[in-house]
């Protein structure tokens, strides 16, 4: 509690975290699922931001991290009955040892290299879950079982809701920490310009591999929780288009930024929803729009605003909720 | 300014999860008023996959439009709800929960496709959800599961069938056989299913090869098949891989005599390859789209009417649909009045020998079995009329140990 020492702060983050543990006793399970899977998409993106945004190592490989991750928690679940406090740091551990592995040779790749390296570090991963049919059970799949705990069954969205909050909490509150260290400042140094940062002490490949190690580890952990929550894997789950859609989300919520990452997660999630409550209520008030709301308008729309927030907005959606912060601050001055 | 833009930050993850928080509790009983029914379907509309999905997803559409414009079921209206799951299993759970819980469906036709069925099986469980699979893995119907009703031949039954028409009605003598094979679950099923028979045969298949969903040329696979001497290719595939490989073995001059399983027994191939698909044999547990069957007639006119242009889409695939509507619809018939949940999936389990007019082959379910028809048919590729035309009746694998 030291980082709220206003009575004020205190007080919100009091009323925020009752309002939301009580979610579930209000909203509809699809709301819960939605929250769910946001919560996972916001541990996946912010580890990703941590190597791409603070960093600056491209990686087009998130997909295998969360694959590996969801994958250690299915199997020691399924086979091992290993309860899920364990399955999900082992699911971040494993990923996060992955990590180093791919650390190490990445370290002399930049830019478009180290994008393609990554790439095909996916491609390896996702054909070795295909492939180890033995422990992955291949494309048929595997199922995970409902998590427990003192014999009380968290299967339910409702229920698994607690323990995203819990990893999201946690994780979210670490990596803010994290950029704010020796660590942090290290990663945003060696963004900058690497040569000066060994200049000036920095050991590059101890924080470049670290780096690598955060980020498959906030991987894993959310792969872990994605298990639990589809409740059934699949190795087709896992391609480069889920990686795009990690780079996506970091792009339009603002690149070294932790609160982007949420802001990123969070919208791409439910911006099909938003899509199509939008075209609802524009065919409701144009009838010539009505009913000429189609599906494809998410895959373009995802495509589009890519583009437009890296022509246009950069920053992402955490530079325009700085911006409208410090409107509101120096109001009604212009500076 | 630090500790306020730390809890900021905390805030801010609660808002933005807290996002989507303006649901309301959900009534007991859904989607059945007394006009109207909810029904939701989870089917790919966009992705890779959106060429099977669409037209099975019409098929069900205009089969229920039909159906209301003639009364609807028991004097209510079928009100269809699509969500679009782009073949991913987080999406279709989403899609899935929408549908119970926001829209109130009574119940959802079919849940995208094999894994997005298994993830949900405990939620159809759970919420009593009456469903077809448009998949035929064995995993729906043993153990058995009280609320999947699975339609069509299985892999096996299909794969077997093939094997029984080489040996016995081609009378092949020491056949040299290959198994060409897509890596995705119902790949793996025909591939097992492959060697299992040709086991029982006293066969030794000559080669397994893959030969994936997304791949442009099968150079390596048709050149390897023809070093081999191969006369006759099973595969287990999807309609763009076939076609892909029937026209890389025309390129190579190779014919051997290939078969399809009912997911690439379609008309699409006939059009796309032309005379490359003349070897081409197809199974399939749906009426052929020339046939003189009432179904089938049926099945013609309600694409004509809904401006469905069957030169433009995979037929099979539409026919599935309009068979998987079509025995929904007699189930939610057979319920009565008093519909719901319960009562719709044992109006399902009253279905027998059920006939839709040669659309699909008579449907039969039962309390304690929910599995599929062991009946299909062989079709021939006719490249002169673009058509795949049958070649055998509804048929039976033979017993075999």
């Amino acid at each position: 509690m030291r980082i709220f020492q206003t009575i004020w702060g205190k007080l919100w983050l009091i009323l925020f975290c009752l309002a939301l543990l009580s979610l579930p006793l209000w909203a509809d399970p699809y709301i819960i699922y939605m929250v769910n899977i946001s919560g996972i998409a916001v541990i996946a993106a912010i580890g990703l931001n941590i190597l791409t945004g603070l960093t600056g190592q491209i990686s087009l490989g998130h997909a295998a991290f969360v694959a590996i991750g969801a994958y250690t928690s299915a199997i020691l679940a399924s086979k091992l009955n290993t309860p899920f406090w364990l399955t999900i740091p082992a699911g971040g551990i494993v990923a996060a040892f992955f990590g180093i592995l791919l650390g190490f040779p990445c370290l002399r790749l930049k830019g478009l290299y180290l994008a393609m390296a990554t790439m095909s570090f996916g491609v390896v991963v996702e054909y070795g879950i295909t492939h180890w049919d033995s422990l992955t059970m291949g494309v048929r799949g595997i199922s995970v079982p409902a998590p427990t705990i003192f014999g009380y069954t968290l299967g339910d969205p409702s229920k698994l809701f607690y323990v995203t909050i819990f990893f999201v909490t946690i994780l979210t509150l670490g990596a803010k920490n994290l950029a704010r260290t020796r660590i942090g400042r290290a990663f945003v140094a060696i963004r900058d310009r690497d040569v000066a940062a060994e200049v000036i002490g920095i050991n590059l490949t101890k924080y470049k591999v670290m780096a690598f190690a955060i980020s498959s580890f906030y991987g894993g952990v959310a792969g872990g929780l994605y298990s639990y929550s589809t409740t059934y894997l699949h190795p087709e789950n896992f391609t480069l288009l889920l990686s795009i859609e990690y780079i996506a989300m970091i792009i339009i919520g603002g690149l070294g930024s932790i609160l982007g990452s949420i802001f990123g997660a969070v919208f791409l999630t439910a911006m099909p929803d938003i899509i199509k409550g939008f075209a609802d209520f524009m065919g409701r008030q144009f009838v010539f729009l009505h009913g000429r709301y189609d599906e494809e308008w998410n895959i373009a729309a995802f495509g589009l605003l890519i583009m437009i927030f890296l022509i246009v907005e950069p920053t992402g959606l955490n530079g325009i909720w700085t911006r409208i912060k410090t409107s509101f601050k120096n109001w009604p001055f212009t500076y | 300014m630090k500790t306020i833009r730390n809890w900021k930050l905390v805030v801010s993850v609660v808002m933005c999860l807290g996002l989507f928080g303006a649901g309301s509790a959900f009534p007991e009983t859904r989607g059945v008023t007394k006009d109207a029914i909810q029904m939701g379907m989870i089917l790919v509309k966009t992705g890779p996959v959106a060429a099977l999905g669409l037209p099975e997803g019409w098929g069900i559409q205009d089969t229920f439009d039909e159906i209301n414009q003639t009364g609807g079921v028991n004097g209510r209206k079928i009100n269809l709800i699509w969500e679009d799951d782009q073949f991913k299993t987080p999406l279709s759970i989403s899609a899935f929960n929408k549908l119970i819980f926001r829209d109130k469906v009574l119940s959802i036709t079919c849940m995208g496709g094999t894994p997005q069925t298994i993830a949900l099986f405990d939620l159809i469980d759970k919420h009593h959800v009456v469903n077809i699979p448009n998949a035929l893995a064995e995993e729906f119907y043993k153990p058995h599961k009280p609320y999947v009703f699975v339609l069509g031949a299985s892999y096996e039954t299909q794969i077997e069938l093939m094997f029984d028409y080489i040996m016995n009605d081609l009378k092949a003598k020491d056949p040299r056989i290959a198994v060409v094979y897509a890596e995705t679950e119902f790949g793996k099923k025909g591939l097992e299913a492959a060697r299992k028979r040709a086991e029982q045969y006293g066969i030794k298949l000559v080669s397994e090869l893959v030969l994936n969903i997304g791949s442009v040329d099968a150079s390596s696979q048709v050149l390897s098949l023809k070093k081999d001497n191969v006369d006759y290719v099973v595969t287990c595939n999807l309609v763009p891989p076939i076609i892909t490989f029937l026209k890389t073995a025309e390129k190579y001059d190779y014919w051997p005599t290939t078969f399809g399983i009912s997911w690439s027994c379609d008309d699409m191939v006939v059009k796309a390859c032309k005379d490359a698909s003349k070897n081409y044999i197809g199974v399939n547990f749906v009426g052929g789209w020339e046939d003189d069957t009432p179904g089938m007639k049926r099945v013609r006119e309600l694409a004509k009417k809904n401006d469905r242009d069957p030169a433009k889409m995979l037929t099979s695939l539409y026919t599935i649909g309009v068979g998987t509507a079509t025995v929904l619809a007699e189930g939610m018939k057979r319920a009565g009045q008093d519909l719901t949940p319960e009562s719709y999936k044992d109006g399902m389990e009253t279905l027998n020998n059920f006939e839709t007019g040669g659309i699909v082959p008579p449907v039969t379910y039962s309390s304690t079995s929910h599995a599929p028809t062991t009946v299909a048919r062989l079709y021939r590729a006719a490249p002169d009329k673009g058509v795949m035309a049958p070649i055998t009746d509804w048929r039976s694998p033979k017993e075999m140990k």
